[in-house]
Formats: structure tokens, sequence, C-alpha cells
């Protein structure tokens, strides 16, 4: 059996945000980049699978060259091999030509299944697994928290609002985009992280995939035109003066309420 | 030119209101892009449905009823909406950012070779183009994006746009729906079990998130500010995720919706999906040390700060106000 797994690298969770010279992204100088949160459960969900019998586990991923750190601890953490798509002219690509180069990557592997993260932490587009199943061929669902494998389909609970799930099955091969909390995340280990500068890591042009001319920014059919921070509207007033003061004020407030 | 699609959602035995929503962004683009507006009612035994929807906002309605779309599955929708696009030459299809709509909506924009734009919260036209907005980096920025050609497909963000009020001449006429390429199979739907607190039940609640750090916090800080102002605690996914709580604390799109007197929010940024689950607190008041963090706009109150410096002085104010 064969499990694929797209992963992306974002900034981290804490970094600062501050808008790059064009206004149509963020400074990534000097900021750290981790794995997407997503992606994470993702992968875990494909090591437990491989935990409990003979399994490839293939992660992919498209980026720059600091994309490789995040490949690297995939595979210390338990992954086979690495596929990492890097090449300028994927630049600018949208979620479907992202999803373009996925699909030739999943069109060589033919992997039984393929777990994505629901999102990305940057893009938010929370589009990419859709697209991704649409252009290879496989049935797919969205934000999985549960997944059973039986012998030639999956059982997956999907969420949906207010505490609800649906219970789909899906026939193999297919895709899952899986929402946070699926599992508890592995951590790679000292051995895990040894071994994996052992393991396979290909990199792939656009042109290795036959795509020239149908990704990157030349090809996106949406563009960002301008980022910025939200209009600050109805803010709060916010209270300022040190701790003693602050709190002061909020125990005012409270009072005010008829909450204390 | 092609028209504008609007795919409805039905739940519970009625459209839903973010359909209502979707309506209302169509008929004003409709005005300002100079297209008509066409809708896609689905399910199974939902004429009547169909015939109020077109009388208000949906304009002419496709109705797709099918036993095989009497429960929500992907590929069935998925294959409707397909049947509808062409039905209507469609050249922009809004649906709504919901748990169908973020399922449906990509993998028909990658089938129809087209543009996607997701979660927005403002679509214009101008410029002789549709442009778009959206909230990237789970909240803290905002993107313009423009569609540069052909087709595109949007999702909307449900509450960010005044639902449909007025009334439309509409009229509506059955699709036929081939259904051969379902795949995937609904089996249920299912609740999780809700044991634990019911937080809408709480005047006051205090909840805190990825900010708090660690779980024993929450019993070290969060909890006695709960237990000094007699309310609950409560907390944001990622301490849910995490393990450090159970879900029954989680507050948001996929945990509990709250409405308390008095909402205070530790250490959490104010992501979209927490946003909509206490938003409508009558009094929020929200500790973080980001002064851009997305919270402060939905805050009545902000304190621009550590929290672990506030909340314990806080906890110790309190009780040393009750005597
Ligand atoms: C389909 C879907 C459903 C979802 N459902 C929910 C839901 O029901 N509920 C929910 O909450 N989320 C939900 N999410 C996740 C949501 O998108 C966010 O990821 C989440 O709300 C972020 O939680 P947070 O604010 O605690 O963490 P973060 O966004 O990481 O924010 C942590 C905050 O803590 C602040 N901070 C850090 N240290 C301190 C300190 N010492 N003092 C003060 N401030 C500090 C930081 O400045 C930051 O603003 C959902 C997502 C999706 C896609
Ligand atoms: N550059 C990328 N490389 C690999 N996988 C990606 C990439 N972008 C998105 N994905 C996958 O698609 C999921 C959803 O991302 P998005 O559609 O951008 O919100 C992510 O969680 C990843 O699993």
């Amino acid at each position: 059996m064969k499990i694929m797994v797209c992963l992306k690298q974002v900034p981290h969770q804490d970094a600062r945000l501050d808008i790059d010279s064009a206004g149509t992204w963020i400074q990534e100088s000097n900021i750290k980049f981790e794995i997407n949160t997503y992606d994470t459960y993702a992968l875990e969900e494909a090591l437990r699978a491989k935990d409990e019998g003979e399994c490839e586990v293939v992660v992919v991923s498209i980026g720059p060259d600091r994309t490789t750190q995040a490949l690297r601890t995939a595979l210390g953490m338990g992954a086979d091999r690495a596929v990492h798509i890097k090449d300028e002219e994927a630049d600018g690509s949208d979620a479907l030509g992202l999803a373009k180069l996925l699909a030739a990557v999943a069109k060589e592997e033919s992997p039984d299944t393929i777990f994505t993260g629901f999102m990305s932490d940057d893009d938010n587009f929370a589009a990419v697994p859709p697209m991704l199943a649409e252009l290879v061929g496989l049935p797919h669902t969205t934000a999985a928290v549960k997944v059973v494998r039986g012998d030639s389909s999956l059982t997956v609970d999907r969420e949906t609002e207010g505490g609800s799930y649906e219970v789909v099955e899906l026939p193999l091969p297919c895709l899952v985009s899986v929402q946070t909390g699926i599992n508890q995340v592995r951590y790679a280990s000292l051995k895990g992280i040894m071994a994996a500068k052992k393991k396979p890591l290909d990199v792939k042009s656009v042109a290795d995939l036959g795509l020239s001319g149908s990704v990157g920014a030349g090809a996106a059919k949406v563009k960002i035109e301008k980022i910025a921070p939200p209009p600050k509207g109805d803010t709060a007033e916010l209270l300022e003066g040190s701790t003693d003061e602050v709190v002061a004020g909020l125990v005012t407030k409270i009072k005010e309420l008829g909450l204390l | 030119m092609g028209s504008i699609l609007v795919v409805a959602e039905i739940q519970n035995g009625a459209i839903r209101e973010a359909s209502y929503e979707l309506a209302s962004v169509a008929q004003s683009l409709a005005g300002t892009s100079g297209r008509e507006v066409k809708s896609l009612v689905m399910g199974s035994g939902i004429g009547a449905l169909a015939e109020e929807f077109s009388k208000k906002g949906g304009g002419s309605v496709l109705v797709a009823d099918d036993a095989a779309l009497e429960n929500y599955n992907v590929d069935a929708a998925n294959a409707a909406v397909r049947a509808a696009v062409e039905a209507a030459s469609a050249d922009l299809i809004l649906l709504s950012n919901t748990p169908s709509g973020w399922d449906v909506a990509p993998r028909l924009a990658a089938g129809l070779d087209a543009g996607f734009v997701g979660d927005c919260f403002r679509i214009d036209f101008d410029g002789g183009q549709f442009n778009f907005r959206r909230r990237v980096f789970n909240g803290k920025l905002d993107a313009h994006v423009s569609a540069i050609e052909g087709t595109i497909v949007a999702t909307v963000q449900p509450g960010a746009t005044p639902p449909f009020e007025g009334t439309t001449d509409g009229s509506t006429s059955d699709l036929s729906v081939g259904f051969e390429g379902v795949r995937a199979k609904f089996v249920e739907t299912k609740k999780s079990d809700s044991t634990g607190v019911d937080l809408s039940k709480a005047d006051i609640i205090v909840s805190g998130g990825r900010g708090v750090g660690a779980p024993e916090k929450f019993a070290e800080v969060i909890q006695p500010l709960a237990d000094a102002l007699g309310g609950a605690m409560g907390a944001s996914r990622p301490v849910v995720d995490a393990g450090w709580l159970p879900h029954h604390y989680q507050v948001g799109s996929s945990g509990q919706v709250v409405q308390p007197k008095l909402y205070i929010a530790a250490g959490i940024s104010g992501a979209i999906q927490h946003l909509v689950g206490m938003k409508s607190s009558n009094y929020i008041i929200a500790i973080n040390k980001d002064p851009d963090a997305p919270i402060f706009e939905v805050a009545n109150l902000g304190v621009v700060a550590d929290l672990f410096d506030v909340v314990p002085a806080l906890t110790e104010a309190v009780n040393g106000a009750k005597g």
C-alpha cells in the first residue's frame, strides 16, 4: 500500500507578518517557517497506517529551497520518501496551479490514499485538496476527524457544524483532507532525524512534470492585487497603564455590568 | 456574457439563511455587471422550497429534485451543479462557505478549469471584472483578489452579507442530472455526545486560547478567574486539538455557540471560526499581547498585555472586591 501526503511549509504561527514592498504578500525573510498545522495531522494519519502494516508513505511539497527542511522533518517523523517540487516557474500559482502540480506527482505515484490538510494557515484556500481529487479522478472528502480503513474503502467522519458529523464511505483509491485534532501528532525522534538524512528526496521542476506554461503566475486565473491589515472598524476601547491600573479598569467595568 | 448562478442549500427542511445572503450578493452584482441571476435548488421533494427561493432573490431557479440528493453527497451535488452551470451558461458561480460548499466548490472549479476564490466577505464588479475580498493568515490580513478571465467559482462567508429581503420575479424549471459518476456513499449523520458543560447557560465565560501555552495553565490561570467570577471556562480549538481540554469546552463554529453576559478571551487571536461562536456575547473583553489580533475587532474592551500578568492579578482583584 502507498499513501501520499501533501504538505506545505508556512510561516510559523507566531511569526511577525509584515507586508512586502510589492504589497501583495508578507515579507518572508527573517521569519521562521514550519509545516502547516493541518498537514502534521495528515502526516500522522498516514504514519499510523504505516505502523499498522506494510505501507509506504511519500510526502510531497511545492515550495522554495527552505521547503527541504519541512520534508526532512517529515522524513524524520517516519515518512519513507519525499518529492520536492521546486521551480521559480511555479511561483504565483493559484490553488488550481498548485493542484495541477500535485496531480502530476499523484499520477506518477498512483497512491491508494492521498492525505492532505484541510487548509493552509497562510493562503487559507481550503481548495487544493478537492481540486487535486478532481484532477486525478479520485473520490474525496474534507475535514476528516476519523478515518477507518477497510479492505477496499475508507469510512470517514467529516466534521460539519456545531458538533455534528457526516459519515461517508469512499472506495479506494481516494483523497481525504484532514481536520486538526484527528490524532495526536508524534515528534521526530533523534534516531528518526538521523535516519532521515539517508532517505530519498527527489527534486522536480515544472518541466519534469510536463506542466510548463500551465502553472505559475502567468497561468493563474485569480490574482492577489493587494494585501492589507483588515480596516480598523469599531475596535475595542483599550485599557492602558500598569497592570494594577488595567486590572482596576476591568474590575470597574465588570461592576458596571452588574456582574460583581 | 454569462449569468450568475447561486447554489442554494437546504438545511433542516428549509433554505439556509446563508443562501439568502448569496442571493443578495448575486442581486447586487447583477446590477453592476449586467448579468442575470439564476439559482440551483437541489434535494429530494423540494419543489415548494425552490418556488419560495425564486421569489426571494433566487430569480430563475433550476430544480434538481432526485432521491440521490436526499442526503448531502459530494459527487451527486457536484453533478447537479455542473448540470446547472451548463443550463444557466453561468460564468460566476456562488456557493456558501459551509461544509457542503467547501467540499464541492473547489472540485467544481477544477472540473470547469475555472478560477476559484474561497470564503469571500465581499465581491464587487468594477473595472470590467469581478473583485473579491477574503481573509488570509487566519483573519490577520485581508487579500484583494481579482479574477483575470473566464469562469469563476467563489464561496461566500456566511454572516458577512445581510440576507436578501425583497421579492423577485421568479420562475422554476426542472433540471435533469445524471448521477452515474457518484462514488462517495453517505452513511449517516451523527452528533457529538454532549456530555459535559453546557456553556450556553453560563452568564460569564472565561476562555483561553493557544496563547495560554500549556494544559496546566488552564487550571492555574484561566479556571481561577472563571471561578472567582462565578462563571464557566471555555477554550479555542487548538487547546482541544492538543488534548489540553475536552471538546465540550470548545467555543466556535465546530464547538458551542455562546452568548453570555460577559465573555473574556485570553490568548485567543480571533479567527472567524472562533468569532462566530462568541461574537453575539453581550460584552466582550479581550486580553492579547498582539495589538493587531483580530479579536480586538469584536471586543468591547481590550488589554494589550501578557495574559500571565493580567489574568492572575484580575482574579485576585475580583476575589478582593467580593470581600
Ligand atoms: C472548519 C473549521 C472549523 C473550526 N472551528 C473552530 C472552533 O469551533 N473554535 C475555534 O476556536 N477555532 C476553530 N477553528 C480554528 C481557527 O481557524 C483558529 O485556528 C483557532 O481559533 C485559533 O485559536 P487561537 O486563537 O487560540 O490560536 P492562535 O490563532 O494561535 O492565537 C493565539 C493568540 O494568543 C496570543 N498570545 C500568545 N501568548 C500570549 C500571552 N502570553 N498573553 C496574551 N496573549 C498571548 C497571540 O498573540 C495570538 O493572538 C476552525 C477552523 C476550521 C477550518
Ligand atoms: N505548496 C503546497 N505543497 C504541498 N501541499 C500543498 C501546498 N499547498 C496546499 N497543499 C495541500 O493542500 C492543503 C490545503 O491547502 P489550501 O488549499 O492552500 O488551503 C494543505 O493542507 C496541503 O495538504
